[in-house]
């Protein structure tokens, strides 16, 4: 098979783009999905101080050193989750492709603020990954606002787009719909945040991390639960066997034609948390909460909050 | 005979007659663009030929991160 670009020997076949690239193109061609959808989006401009939330797999590390080698000022934040095995890996992955690449890292340890996630486990009754999604969400923000960033980029990808799509659409949840797409503008206490890789698929940020001698994680999550997204993205992956090209094409229709007729749904209303001043739909944060229970004796209710458990903040 | 490693679940499997990787993949019940197979520091496309001898990583995509 042969570089549909430049006639060399393809080390990438893309069906879905009636492509095959060389190493060399298929970078091209990664830089020019990121491209387009920043710029079909209007997700930032070199201006913007750009925080990329990396988590150490291959999907966060491509994005901060694509956003990089498209001239934007990027900066990396991890958060080391204190999970026996796998943190280590993550952080040790993350500090090095930093390093290698010279761009700038910060790292928050939760378990030096007594939130590590092995210790939490012991206390909640939740879903551990309930509690760390919603911790993440919550320091990659609070980071982003107190630290001068203007935007929070993530490596969300078509696959995990398409697959919460789809989840959504079969229990047509109007309010998660009225916020999925690739940005979200900021709000009162919460930063902007982007998907500069939504038109990449998983295949392919897979091959670009190969490309680019991103590691990957030997150990994964120990707590990682089998999550319902997978069912669906091994359906849109047998569909996109079928009928190449589908994903993309589900995702852009939707967010052309589909989402303005979720728009109007309204979001809970939000009051400053009386301790950390994060917006929430409750008195005290879920962070606070939790924070206030990992310090406490007794077990505190865990009431939900809205906002910090949304998927519009993931 | 060919030599396949398997990420991320790991494991190790010798096929003795496969000539080609799409024929590898579906000896291991993979569809391309599911995985990536990697030759040293090669990225291979179904249509390429193995020779005896080779050393493959399969990396499934599927996985987290
Ligand atoms: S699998 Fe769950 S607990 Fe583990 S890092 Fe992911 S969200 Fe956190
Ligand atoms: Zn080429
Ligand atoms: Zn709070």
């Amino acid at each position: 098979m042969k570089c549909t670009r430049c006639r060399e020997l393809a080390a990438v076949a893309l069906p879905s783009h009636h492509s095959a690239f060389c190493p060399e193109c298929f970078l091209l061609f990664c830089r020019r999905m990121v491209e387009r959808a920043i710029h079909d989006h209007a997700m930032c401009t070199p201006e913007d101080r750009i925080l990329v939330a990396l988590s150490g797999g291959k999907d966060s590390l491509s994005l901060a050193w694509l956003l990089r080698e498209l001239g934007y000022q990027v900066t990396g934040l991890h958060i080391d989750l204190g999970i026996p095995g796998s943190s280590a890996v993550a952080r040790r992955i993350t500090e090095n492709f930093c390093a290698r690449h010279g761009i700038a890292l910060h790292v928050l340890e939760m378990e030096a603020m007594g939130l590590g996630m092995a210790q939490v486990r012991q206390r909640v009754k939740r879903p551990i990954c309930s509690v760390c999604g919603q911790t993440k969400r919550y320091f990659f923000n609070r980071f982003a606002l107190e630290n001068g960033f203007s935007v929070l980029a993530t490596g969300h990808n078509l696959d995990d787009e398409t697959s919460r799509l789809l989840a959504n659409v079969l229990r047509w949840d109007a309010d998660f719909l009225a916020d999925q797409g690739p940005v979200l503008s900021a709000q009162e206490g919460f930063v902007r945040k982007i998907k500069p890789l939504y038109r990449l698929t998983e295949f392919e940020t897979a091959n670009l991390s190969f490309l680019l001698g991103i590691e990957t994680a030997s150990a994964p999550c120990p707590y990682s639960a089998k999550a319902t997204f997978p069912v669906y993205k091994h359906l849109l992956a047998d569909l996109e066997d079928r009928q190449p090209g589908r994903k993309l094409q589900f995702y852009e229709g939707f967010l052309k034609h589909g989402r303005k007729h979720f728009a109007s749904h309204s979001t809970p209303d939000l009051t400053p948390c009386v301790r950390c001043g994060s917006p929430t739909s409750t008195e005290l944060c879920g962070v606070c909460r939790l924070k206030a229970m990992m310090t406490s004796e007794a077990d505190l209710p865990e009431a939900r909050d809205n906002v910090l458990d949304s998927g519009q903040q993931a | 005979m060919i030599t396949v490693h398997l990420e991320p679940e790991g494991g190790t499997l010798t096929f003795p007659r496969i000539t080609t990787v799409l024929q590898l993949l579906h000896k291991t019940g993979r569809k391309p663009g599911r995985a990536i197979v990697i030759r040293g520091t090669e990225l291979l496309t179904p249509d390429r030929r193995l020779a005896a001898g080779d050393t493959i990583i399969l990396r499934d995509v599927g996985s987290r991160g």
